[in-house]
């Protein structure tokens, strides 16, 4: 069974398409990365089973349901938990009432607030200050928490790696392996390619709005990297 | 003086209970609720109703009861389709609200003013410092302390309180965690509006009741929003306690100013703090 899949996907913010037949998978516990250079597309793949942008044509299938009209919270009830492009810390919410939001339709599973805190004790020393008074490091490690406190089956991440400086960056492809490794599957959407690297087996790259090319990830060609993702 | 002081806080009190309710409205729905007061004078008249068969406590109980439910249609006909909607619709929508339901009043109960007895077990007076107070309007005081401590819980320690404060400041992310956003507006639009009722009740034996008595209180109401800062709920306790004070000091020492009072004193809040006093909350 497919955690997300899109089919022939066509998306609109209002009357403008940004996405024009999309098409990819992911199945269980896999590791999928969509690779593309900034405005091609990314992030409205993630808004369109967000209830962000429009699914005009085609379907996107999550955990078994097939649908194109999406409230903000059908993935996250589908097990599907977002790490968002730019974090979307909630401003007037301390870090610790951050995370218990990402609990709201948690599964059962290992994840618990103790176990986010072990994962990132930085999170647990400054668990009552305002979220947004983290560093952008500490704040990609709260959205990253706050996914997890749902236990999601599917994790996805936005360009997680944007801004962050690149040890920041290894740390974060060193935890996606082991969240991987436990069976959490996860769509990698990232134009770093040294994240994409670590983490990711199979890959699609995104061009104009549309799937241009897709393979495994020791087969990505190096014209291909060069053309549509920064190295 | 004291006396001034305790009359200052019966005002302030039923101006917060109301003003509270626009904050949670404007803060979950991003409408300016311009029926607010009528739902305060429809609490009263429901409760004036009730009570001549059943009683003060049944007609609290029923007011409240009624005017939540009249929330939950209100979200679902009227400020869930309107929220994306440029304000000025709103604001035409609301005021249209505000006439059609003191035309369904006047139509029930009639011009008239009516006037409902205060509850026996309150009719009494205390002495206070040397002077009389009557017990029921200490009640009033005591209600609207414990609306402010039960919100404050109920937003600080519930898991609902929490969806409430992240998705009034940011409904889609909140969304995106699982939370039905428009469920918990729905949920808060209830209580705004049944707190309207229980302020319109609890006014009632205080003021004569006529179809036009939420009008002056929606703009007292109002000050208090902007005072306060705009989506702030303590902002709105401090500035309902403020006006309640500026009202009734202006009522007793200069009578000929004192409707504009409030008015004076919200431009000079907002000309030190353009943005109230919670500043930059909202």
């Amino acid at each position: 069974m497919s955690l997300l899949a899109f089919r022939d996907v066509d998306s609109f913010y209002g009357r403008a398409q940004v996405l024009h037949g999309v098409s990819f998978e992911i199945g269980e516990q896999e590791r999928v990365a969509i690779l593309g250079r900034n405005g091609v597309g990314k992030t409205t793949i993630v808004n369109s089973f967000l209830g962000i942008a429009t699914v005009r044509r085609g379907e996107v299938e999550m955990a078994g349901a097939r649908t194109r009209r999406f409230r903000h919270f059908t993935a996250a009830r589908s097990g599907i938990a977002v790490v968002p492009q730019g974090r979307r810390i909630v401003p007037t919410l301390t870090v610790r009432e951050n995370l218990l939001l990402g609990a709201s339709v948690s599964r059962a599973g290992a994840w618990s607030i103790e176990r986010v805190f072990g994962l990132f004790p930085i999170l647990r020393e400054r668990a009552d200050t305002p979220g947004t008074a983290l560093s952008g490091g500490q704040q990609q490690m709260l959205a990253i928490g706050r996914a997890l406190m749902a236990n999601p089956r599917l994790l996805v991440l936005d360009e997680p790696s944007e801004g962050l400086a690149p040890v920041i960056v290894d740390e974060l492809a060193e935890i996606f392996r082991r969240l991987a490794a436990e069976g959490t599957g996860i769509l990698l959407i990232e134009q770093n390619f040294g994240l994409v690297r670590r983490v990711a087996d199979r890959y699609y790259v995104l061009s104009k709005g549309a799937i241009i090319e897709t393979g495994a990830l020791a087969g990505l060609s190096v014209e291909t990297l060069k053309k549509h993702v920064a190295v | 003086m004291l006396i001034n002081i305790l009359n200052g806080l019966v005002y302030g009190g039923l101006l917060y209970i109301l003003a509270v309710g626009l904050v949670l409205i404007f803060g979950l729905r991003r409408v300016v609720n311009f029926a607010h007061g009528s739902l305060f004078m429809v609490g009263g008249y429901v409760a004036f109703a009730v009570a001549a068969y059943g009683g003060f406590w049944l007609a609290l109980v029923v007011s409240v009861a009624v005017l939540a439910v009249l929330g939950v249609v209100l979200d679902r006909l009227v400020f869930r389709p309107l929220q994306h909607e440029d304000p000025i619709a709103t604001v035409l929508v609301t005021f249209g609200l505000l006439l059609v339901l003191e035309d369904v009043v006047k139509t029930i109960w009639g011009k008239d003013f009516l006037s409902m007895p205060t509850p026996t077990a309150l009719a009494g007076t205390v002495t206070i410092a040397g002077e009389i107070f009557p017990v029921y309007r200490l009640m009033v005081i005591l209600v609207a302390v414990l609306v402010a401590a039960g919100l404050t819980l109920w937003l600080r320690a519930s898991r609902i309180g929490l969806y409430v404060r992240a998705s009034s400041v940011d409904p889609v992310t909140t969304g995106m965690q699982g939370v039905d956003t428009d469920r918990v507006s729905a949920v808060v639009v209830a209580i705004g509006a049944g707190l309207a009722g229980l302020s319109g009740t609890i006014a009632a034996p205080l003021m004569a009741l006529s179809p036009s008595m939420g009008s002056f209180i929606l703009i007292d109401s109002f000050i208090v929003v902007v005072v306060g800062g705009l989506g702030s709920f303590s902002g709105a306790f401090l500035a309902a306690l403020l006006i309640g004070q500026v009202h009734n000091f202006g009522v007793v020492y200069i009578p000929w100013a004192s409707s504009m009072i409030p008015f004076l004193l919200m431009v000079g809040v907002l000309i030190w703090r353009p943005t109230g006093f919670a500043g930059g909350r909202a």
